[in-house]
């Protein structure tokens, strides 16, 4: 009993951490229709820039997350300007070439800058170490990054659901003409969501960096994770992006405990097995 | 169904004269690209029959996404299976004579294309790209599971093809590989052209286009495309089949997520849904890459990046459908 | 007919690359991609063999020419040596991080009459497949081997072993079992676990429940290593006293900054550690760490690459710049030289390194770094993988 109570404590955080990481990308694949490839390279990015507030600047853990998340944003701007403006709307198959010509670039210029060593975002001492649950220990930045994902699902929901933004938002992706007609100004729109979907990345870079950790191949080694839980969850959908998580979190832990020596085949049997009971995903609506 | 067929062989007698030049001047032009190629690169066969092989792929991949409008992630499944069991039939089996061995590839490709569709066809969009990533990944571990058949991680060797037809050996040089991989590519290719035009192409546009439509008039949607994606699976194995021969190597980036990658990329470079689009990204990727990560073995991946930026920003449609639309505008003015 | 006229090209083609002043090196491996790392200490590794002995055998100017091979890949690998042979002319191939990528060009070897020098690549059986094959690396069975007399002379008798589902983790499972349970101990269990594992907690939960009292590990070195060693921290096995047995491999230098105080205590047993202390490493160590800018990210392969270049040396030296193979490879044969990582000789019969094999465990150093600290010498050890019949 009490291994399943730890194997469930280990999925859980498992699948908080996943969403914390993933739910930038369902963000602008969801919301912005852009098939965004390079949604692991500005996680990485967030992850550097951490990394180098701390390490180099002495700066503290919360102000490091900031810069990062605000620095990643500020880099993506022209990038999104030049380069994203160009594939709203085009076909996916176009966005997934554009998108992956950005991350071979971003990995090319980390590479260059950063060396291909791994870099570590040191935690503060209040994040650093163990809380005993009773039957077993976990790690306090586990719990950390549990937070987070609940604060940052908390936080989508209300903004999409209850606030002014949420509505224009939603009328725009449904109906961008139609939204635009009635004085919706949608490109504002876009840029603000296609901002919190980067920064969202960021963030899940700095507080994934214990478990994925940052190097220059970041951007495409976890990419299809990320691609993976997403569509799972079916794309847009905030509730599903956690719902996916928590479901493949648990699988994959799962398997790996009982059976570690099929660990893939469990997480990917499992994936083709949710997709043909749920075609558009757990919580995909119908178009 | 039947409507629609003797529309299509109405369209088809109007414009069989012209498509059949086309397609001459299509094989003619592959002799003579593959002509300069040896004559230019003698010295470098080996990448040119790479690029080959790979270019089976793509053609392979196109018949799907770009005839058939499925998104998939995971087609090096299909190349894979091919490379594998050629390699397979020589190292395990004996089985050496290499023409044998492509129909062996291509027997293997068509039965990935099976399972591949039987699976990939169940949803639309993204989550059938993330069916085809699942599948590619089963494949993968299943292939790296069964090591005493495959050597695993470490690569399958020992494959020592035959010299071809008794006369030609499979040396250092590569001429044999190449000058085999052109022929299987002309054959390939013109019956691809006859494929792509026939009424069961034609089909399998209509289905890409809006496959309600079809399905009101009676097509059968998904067994249409389950033999579009057998087809599509015997030509990625013949592919594989030649990578192994000229190879003589198996490696398991040969079944992996990478290699279905870049070849949707390739794809996408040349131009979908035109077979003439698949040849020319493969072409052009490959010695893009060959080029930059010779110069630059450290840093080319940003160059790569970069021209599929400037292919996108440019060329939207692809190389090919870009340039084939410029002339068609050309051609509409005058 | 057409084979006098391959014939004849062929002659023409290496006569005159055998006359040339220039002598080429082609050098294979993974120069970008997740592996960058290991390729850029190829480089340090030559770079600094070259500053400290100048590009000149005799008359000879010695050129080495790079390909990228990103990740396991043979058929690119052998399409990639082929070009180097045949288009650059290169005399020597050399470089290899990946097994499967050097087995894929070991039959163009006897046909382009150029021997290959392995740097890295550390399954044993590739030797056998040419006679043409050097390598100046190590293999896992040699590595692997040593840890399990370290176990038992420290009273260990019960072992979990835990690797990566690959070839070089598999070599390392064989070769650890096959060592402890001929010195007395047993193996309580061998899991293999994917080589995309992002999270180890499940696996740190069957490490407890087996109850073994070590857990021997082999990982590629870099995010899963990482991974694996904080969520052995994480879950209390370090505290519990569960000991942390590994070949070198995992404890590679350009990794220990990332893994700090969680690798301490961990004891592995490896060919090379930066901090070996002798005159010629700290010769190494100074020129590689020009040659690589950054000294954080030297690590092992650097001088693999570095005794690989020594031996081309001595290949040119015997053959005087002539094209001839079988010369070059029997000149070698037996060769002794003081290594940085030691003294090393190339076994006639395996043409692998017989070399020290040291204990070592993760310590922080006065200056605050944290390095492998030797303690122990395992002398002139061969490679046990070959006769283990793999």
């Amino acid at each position: 009993m009490q291994t399943v109570f730890s194997v469930a404590v280990d999925a859980l955080a498992y699948g908080m951490v996943l969403f914390v990481i993933s739910i930038g990308l369902s963000v602008t694949m969801g919301l912005m229709r852009v098939v965004n490839l390079a949604h692991g390279a500005f996680a990485m990015i967030g992850g550097y820039i951490a990394s180098y507030a701390v390490r180099d600047l002495g700066l503290g853990y919360a102000a490091a997350v900031l810069i990062a998340v605000f620095g990643t944003v500020l880099i993506a701007i022209p990038i999104e300007r030049l380069l994203y403006r160009r594939i709203y709307g085009s076909p996916e198959l176009t966005q997934v070439l554009m998108t992956i010509g950005i991350t071979f670039c971003i990995i090319g210029i980390a590479n260059y800058v950063f060396g291909p060593t791994l870099k570590t975002i040191p935690l503060p001492a209040e994040l650093q170490g163990s809380v005993d649950l009773g039957f077993r220990s976990i790690a306090t930045h586990r719990i950390f990054a549990i937070a987070c994902g609940l604060a940052v699902a908390l936080g989508l929901w209300y903004l999409i659901e209850r606030t002014g933004f949420g509505v224009k938002l939603r009328a725009a992706v449904d109906d961008a003409a139609m939204a635009a007609a009635l004085g919706v100004r949608t490109d504002v729109v876009y840029a603000v969501s296609f901002a919190i979907g980067i920064g969202l990345a960021a963030f899940g870079g700095v507080v994934g960096a214990e478990l994925l950790p940052v190097e220059p191949y970041y951007a495409l080694r976890y990419m299809v994770t990320f691609l993976v839980v997403v569509s799972v969850g079916g794309a847009g959908s905030i509730p599903g992006a956690l719902l996916a998580c928590l479901v493949l979190g648990g699988i994959d832990t799962t398997g790996r405990y009982l059976w570690p020596e099929f660990g893939e085949f469990f997480f990917y049997a499992a994936v083709i097995a949710i997709i043909c009971v749920f075609p558009r995903g757990l919580a995909g609506r119908a178009r | 169904m039947a409507l629609l067929v003797k529309q299509e062989h109405g369209m088809a007698n109007a414009t069989t004269r012209t498509a059949v030049t086309r397609d001459l001047i299509g094989l003619v032009a592959i002799i003579v690209v593959a002509g300069i190629g040896y004559l230019l690169f003698p010295n470098n066969l080996a990448l040119l029959t790479r690029i080959i092989a790979i270019a089976f792929l793509v053609l392979s991949l196109d018949l799907v996404t770009g005839f058939c409008g499925i998104a998939t992630l995971g087609h090096a499944a299909l190349f894979g299976a091919g490379a594998y069991a050629a390699g397979m039939a020589s190292v395990h089996f004996g089985i050496n004579e290499p023409i044998t061995m492509v129909m062996v590839g291509l027997i293997a490709g068509a039965v990935a294309g099976l399972i591949s569709g039987a699976v990939v066809l169940r949803a639309h969009g993204l989550p059938q790209l993330v069916l085809s990533i699942a599948l590619i990944h089963l494949f993968h571990e299943l292939a790296n599971k069964a090591s005493s058949w495959t050597g695993g991680s470490d690569g399958l060797s020992g494959i020592t093809p035959d010299p071809l037809l008794g006369m030609f050996e499979f040396d250092l040089w590569g001429r044999t590989a190449y000058v085999f991989g052109v022929v299987l590519l002309l054959i390939v290719f013109a019956v691809l052209t006859r494929v792509v035009r026939s009424p069961f192409g034609m089909l399998c546009r209509g289905i890409k286009e809006d496959p309600i439509r079809i399905r009101a008039m009676g097509g059968a949607v998904q067994s249409t495309l389950l033999r579009m994606y057998i087809i599509s699976g015997a030509v990625a194995g013949i592919g594989g089949a030649l990578n192994a021969i000229s190879t003589q190597v198996v490696g398991l980036d040969s079944l992996s997520f990478t290699l279905s990658a870049e070849s949707l990329v390739m794809l996408v470079l040349g131009g979908t849904g035109s077979l003439y689009g698949g040849l020319i990204g493969t072409v052009v990727f490959m010695w893009f890459e060959d080029l930059v990560s010779a110069a630059n073995p450290f840093h080319w991946l940003t160059m790569v990046g970069a021209l599929l930026i400037l292919v996108v920003l440019f060329a939207p449609r692809g190389l090919y459908g870009s340039a084939a639309a410029y002339f068609t505008r050309r051609g509409e003015r005058r | 007919m057409k084979r006098y006229i391959m014939a004849a090209i062929a002659a023409l083609a290496l006569s005159s690359a055998a006359y040339a002043d220039t002598i080429k090196v082609g050098v294979i491996g993974p120069f970008s991609g997740p592996f960058a790392l290991q390729g850029k200490n190829f480089k340090a590794g030559i770079d600094a063999y070259i500053a400290v002995n100048g590009n000149k055998v005799g008359d000879h100017e010695v050129e080495v020419i790079y390909r990228d091979v990103p990740q396991p890949d043979p058929a690119q690998s052998k399409a990639l040596a082929q070009e180097l042979v045949i288009k650059e002319g290169v005399q020597y191939l050399a470089g290899f991080y990946f097994t499967p990528d050097a087995m894929a060009a070991t039959p163009l070897l006897k046909q382009a009459n150029v021997p290959m020098v392995i740097m890295n690549a550390a399954t044993s059986a590739i030797v056998t497949k040419s006679p043409y094959v050097v390598r100046t690396s190590f293999t896992t069975w040699q590595t692997s081997t040593p840890i399990a007399q370290v176990a038992r002379d420290k009273g260990i008798g019960k072992v979990i072993s835990v690797v990566s589902d690959y070839g070089p983790g598999v070599d390392a499972e064989n070769a650890f079992k096959a060592a402890f349970e001929t010195a007395g101990g047993s193996v309580v269990e061998a899991i293999r676990i994917p080589l995309a594992t992002n999270d180890f907690s499940p696996i740190m939960q069957r490490i407890k429940d087996s109850g073994a009292e070590a857990v021997f590990a082999f990982l590629p070195s870099g995010p899963t290593t990482l991974g694996f060693v904080k969520a052995y921290n994480e879950n209390g096995l370090k505290e519990a006293g569960v000991q942390f047995l590994a070949p070198g491999d995992l404890t590679q230098e350009s990794d220990l900054p990332a893994l700090g105080e969680a690798a301490t205590g961990i004891l592995t047993t490896f060919h090379y550690a930066v901090s070996h202390d002798s005159p010629e490493n700290k010769a190494f160590v100074e020129a590689a760490s020009k040659a690589i800018g950054n000294p954080a990210e030297l690590s092992f392969p650097s001088v693999g690459a570095y005794d690989g270049m020594h031996v081309i040396y001595k290949m040119i030296e015997a053959t005087g710049g002539e094209q001839d193979a079988e010369k070059a490879v029997e000149a070698v044969k037996g060769l002794s030289w003081q290594s940085p990582r030691g003294p090393v000789t190339i076994d006639p019969e395996s043409r692998h390194l017989t070399q020290n094999i040291y204990l070592r465990e993760v310590a922080k150093g006065d200056d605050g770094k944290y390095y492998n600290k030797e303690i122990q010498t395992f002398e002139n050890q061969g490679d046990p993988g070959l006769t283990a019949g793999k």
